[in-house]
């Protein structure tokens, strides 16, 4: 079952730029003044048989951010963290498996796919790890119900309240701004609860259109009279956008060009990662940061280096993850990125270059508080038809061990029921 | 200056169907000084324009893209409602449905009627890029939404659409994409079976399932999963081995996707051998597996499972987003009983009895939006010439929104439910195309607005017979009855007087500051309240 070897070590013991920079959240324990007066905001939503209402405060500073990248469609794991120490590897893809000797930050066992070259930095100072053969605990090989298990997060559970929304719901702190969808205006499941969140897609979008000053105030005014008592989620979601909209200002007076000389790739991933490295730099209290990206759905046109979906999209999930740390300098400190998939691809290729949907897969950590490396237990591959990278890790083990650690927060209120087993990957 | 302080904090609770109930607490949201509270809001009729009553209304805006005073009038010559959505149901038949529109606006853009090889072509000369198709295509859908005589046939097509997505973002299916919403929108009134047939042998799904490229050297399942998890009998209901022998089955239908498009069926690609999946069986002999594909698509469309998945997706769409498990069944049943029709489903939805309480629940997505929103503000679209033209323009204008027409990026289609579309930015990015359509100023050209002063309903100064000027709350209403097809209400009209500075009392003539510079404005009002967003 261990062999050939035990991942659970980091090849790479550089520290990572440690360090508590958690201090605690700083909170300015004062209600909002609003806009129209000394007026609480509230909301009020039901989610299964929790009635909750929560009043807004002012927003706080995030002492961690929780960057979570889903890479949509099922990446295929093995070719951006390539087991080639596995010979049932290169048996099964004879016309898609990556060459032994082009990987980088190769170890015994593990190396990364050559287009992740931009990302080698960070993995030599220790900031960036691996965690293989992760995944849910029994295969689900549907895309949509996959995404909603992994984002719920809480198998007993009819409720849908996603674990981010657990994650800040854990105080009394509410505040749209706290978590926030960037790239897309429909909010992932991972986030949707009794929490307020926000959700866009530029950041020149969070703004209250049709003019400036007393014709703005006039139009604020007005909404607030037609949507005060307005429930439902759209209620909400007014309500929230009208607080959100004054909030985000130091957001938007950021500058729009990337700092430190970051260059990020033309595409939506390098976009919607430009615009939450502004978000983190406005400081408005943004603690979770939800983007996805995709389609890794390969059935087809996976490919080889010289050509296909895979090699072109792991130079922009590279170029776009090392350009967001870099433009976030010494802020990203206290960021740290998880990218994670719904599931992983067939170890067997099949006959269009492409794969069909598996089960175990690889887990990225970059960031704050990572410790560099490969981690995971590996079971050998077997290439048959139906052979599919068996999961040891369960993916919520990684995931808590990065909130407990970052957050000050119980492992239990975000994923109920679930004990979590050492995976190492994060400095405690 | 008019006192036009917030007041009232006995909320009018009638007011506002918005889907759910109203917050109590939220008496506190209005930011309320009792002692300014001292202008009245007391809603004045002006009833010029005829509006439906509650019921129709509600259906009206379930299954067309938006009521308006037009559609008002058609429902009155037709004899009402319920004769007018069964012409509606039955465009081709009986009383003929006229289909103008389409008919004339498909060759607004060269694509929509070339065939695959000429628009390769014309990307080769460089005239127009191939995957341009798809944008074109999603031009076309908007404007269809927008000025279609046969809304109904739309409404149900666009469904289908999302029910069977191909997305239209570029993709190598882009070259086939139109015609495959022609096709669905031909069968869309028709019977499951056909359509499920068409879709699923289409060159568009083909290509963008993979099931172009699954031949019997190396099966490819994507198509094979998807048609039975999304389009049929759905999650859960299938195993592991019935996905390779789905898979297995629609093996053959091919798509050279190097640059020919040459579309053909390749018995040599077929894989034969017995095939078995849930309770549908065959030798499968044959080299050519066209039949069998036949009779295992028409096995799927009518399997009980698959009656429930579409029944309650057309449940989600057409009356709330958490359908009962009753109204789901008494659909099914209606669409087995039928052998799979999907007018005699979408009537007996608009009967029942859930139906007519669901007034308002639904949340508008951000397409919807904007067409409805084309719709109440009189918008004629025309033909574009050049990239600036309002039908081309109108589609950056819906992506801003978040969603570009049928561009979803998964296999599911987009999801259609409150929690999707009440997202901060869906909220501020609705407000914004609201007031730039409502203002005329994007997009500009090849479009009609209607000028400030035609929706103030009186006459020129001078001109006798008529009125010169009108009280504010009557226009309130006035526009109330022209843009939402309904009566203003007393938070309306509060909500206007706040936005444009207007006491109730006031005399607005062709010459008031309001008619010359706040237009806009007022006519926000009524777009971004919940009678608008909501449906």
């Amino acid at each position: 079952m261990t062999s050939p070897a035990d991942h659970t070590r980091a090849s790479l013991t550089t520290p990572a730029s440690c360090c508590p920079e958690y201090a605690g959240l700083s909170r300015r324990g004062f209600l909002r003044a609003g806009a129209l007066g000394a007026v609480t905001l509230t909301s009020t939503a039901v989610f299964g048989s929790a009635h909750l209402q929560v009043a807004h405060a002012a927003t706080q500073k995030a002492g961690s951010v929780l960057v979570v990248l889903s890479l949509r469609g099922a990446v295929d794991g093995m070719s951006l963290v390539v087991p080639h120490g596995d010979p049932a590897y290169y048996k099964a893809r004879p016309g898609i498996a990556v060459a032994s000797d082009v990987l980088l930050a190769k170890d015994g066992f593990f190396g990364l796919h050559p287009n992740l070259a931009p990302l080698l930095p960070m993995w030599r100072a220790g900031r960036m790890a691996a965690v293989h053969a992760t995944g849910l605990p029994t295969p689900n090989r549907s895309h949509f119900s996959a995404m909603e298990e992994v984002e719920d997060a809480d198998p007993g559970s009819s409720a849908r309240v996603g674990w981010l929304n657990r994650l800040i719901g854990r105080d009394a702190y509410a505040h749209p701004l706290r978590a926030t969808q960037i790239g897309q205006t429909i909010p992932p499941t991972s986030l949707l609860g009794p929490r307020d969140v926000m959700a866009f897609g530029e950041v020149d979008q969070v703004t209250l259109a049709g003019g400036e000053g007393e014709l703005r105030a006039r139009r604020r005014r007005s909404l607030q009279t037609v949507w005060g008592g307005v429930g439902g989620p759209l209620g909400d979601g007014a309500r929230a956008a009208m607080l959100a909209v004054d909030d985000f200002d130091p957001v938007r007076r950021t500058a729009e060009q990337p700092a430190h000389g970051a260059r990020y790739p033309r595409g939506d991933l390098g976009k919607a990662l430009a615009a939450a490295a502004r978000t983190i730099r406005g400081d408005v209290g943004a603690e979770v940061i939800t983007v996805d990206h995709g389609d890794w759905d390969h059935h087809a046109d996976l490919g080889t280096l010289e050509w296909g979906r895979m090699q072109e999209m792991t130079t922009e999930l590279g170029e776009a993850l090392a350009a967001f740390f870099t433009d976030l300098g010494s802020l990203g400190d206290k960021v740290t990125v998880v990218a994670l998939s719904e599931f992983g691809r067939r170890t067997k290729e099949n006959a269009n270059y492409g794969l069909d949907h598996g089960h175990g897969n690889v887990m990225f950590l970059l960031g704050a508080g990572v410790k560099g490396g490969y981690f995971g237990t590996w079971t050998p591959l077997t290439n048959t038809v139906d052979g599919d990278l068996l999961v040891t890790t369960d993916y919520r083990s990684v995931l808590a061990e990065v909130v407990s650690t970052r957050f000050d927060v119980s492992t239990a209120t975000v994923f109920p029921g679930f004990t979590p087993e050492r995976v190492g990957a994060i400095l405690r | 200056m008019p006192a036009s302080a917030p007041s009232r904090r006995t909320a009018i609770l009638g007011g506002v169907a918005a889907g759910a109930a109203l917050v109590p607490s939220a008496a506190l949201l209005a930011g309320v000084d009792p002692a300014q509270a001292a202008t009245t809001y007391k809603v004045r009729r002006f009833a010029k324009v005829k509006t439906p009553n509650a019921a129709t209304r509600h259906a009206v805006n379930r299954f067309t893209y938006g009521w308006t005073p037009q559609l008002q009038k058609q429902i009155k010559k037709a004899g009402g409602f319920t004769t007018w959505f069964d012409a509606q149901l039955a465009p081709d038949s009986g009383r003929k449905v006229d289909d103008d529109f389409f008919e004339s606006s498909s060759n607004w853009w060269f694509t929509i009627n070339a065939s695959p090889t000429k628009i390769w072509d014309r990307s080769e000369r460089e005239i127009e890029p191939w995957w341009k198709a798809d944008e074109n295509y999603q031009r076309w859908a908007l404007v269809r939404r927008i000025h279609s005589e046969r809304q109904v046939q739309e409404v149900v097509a666009e469904f289908f659409e999302h029910h069977l997505h191909v997305p239209t973002s570029g993709e190598n299916s882009a070259i086939f994409r139109a015609d495959y919403g022609k096709l669905i929108r031909s069968h869309a009134l028709g019977k499951f079976t056909d359509l499920l047939h068409a879709a699923i042998t289409h060159p568009a799904m083909g290509v963008h399932l993979d099931n172009a490229v699954s031949t019997k050297r190396g099966v490819n399942e994507n198509l094979g999963r998807e048609l039975l998890e999304l389009f049929t009998v759905g999650a859960g209901n299938f195993t592991e081995q019935d996905v390779k022998n789905s898979a297995a089955i629609l093996t053959g239908y091919s798509v050279d996707v190097w640059g020919t498009w040459r579309v053909s069926y390749e018995p040599d690609d077929h894989v034969t051998g017995p095939v078995k999946v849930l309770g549908f069986s065959d030798p499968n002999r044959a080299k050519d597996g066209r039949d069998v594909t036949r009779r295992y698509l028409h096995y799927l469309a009518r399997h009980p499972r698959t009656a429930e998945t579409i029944a309650r997706k057309l449940a989600i769409r057409f009356v709330s987003d958490h359908p009962s498990q009753a109204l789901v069944a008494r659909l099914a049943k209606v669409y087995l009983a039928h052998d799979t029709a999907i007018a005699p489903v979408v009537k007996a939805l608009s009967t029942h009895a859930e139906f007519k309480r669901a007034k308002g629940m639904k949340v508008r997505t951000g397409p919807d939006d904007i067409v409805a929103t084309c719709r109440a503000l009189d918008v004629k679209v025309r033909k574009p010439a050049g990239d600036l033209a309002g039908a081309n323009q109108l589609l950056w204008q819906a992506g801003s929104l978040g969603e570009l027409p049928l561009s979803w990026p998964r296999p599911d289609g987009m999801p259609d439910t409150a929690v999707a579309w009440s997202s901060t930015s869906r909220f501020l990015n609705s407000l914004e195309m609201h007031i730039a359509l409502a203002g005329g100023w994007w997009p500009k050209k090849a479009m009609r607005y209607r000028s400030a002063r035609s929706w103030v309903p009186i006459g020129k100064a001078g001109k006798r017979k008529r009125k010169t000027s009108i009280r504010f709350d009557q226009l309130v209403d006035h526009l109330s009855r022209s843009l939402l097809g309904r009566g203003s209400t007393p938070r309306l009209l509060q909500a206007a007087c706040e936005a444009v500075e207007c006491r109730p009392a006031e005399r607005i003539t062709h010459t008031h500051h309001l008619v010359k510079w706040n237009m806009p404005h007022l006519l926000g009002v009524f777009l971004d309240s919940p009678d608008h967003m909501t449906r």
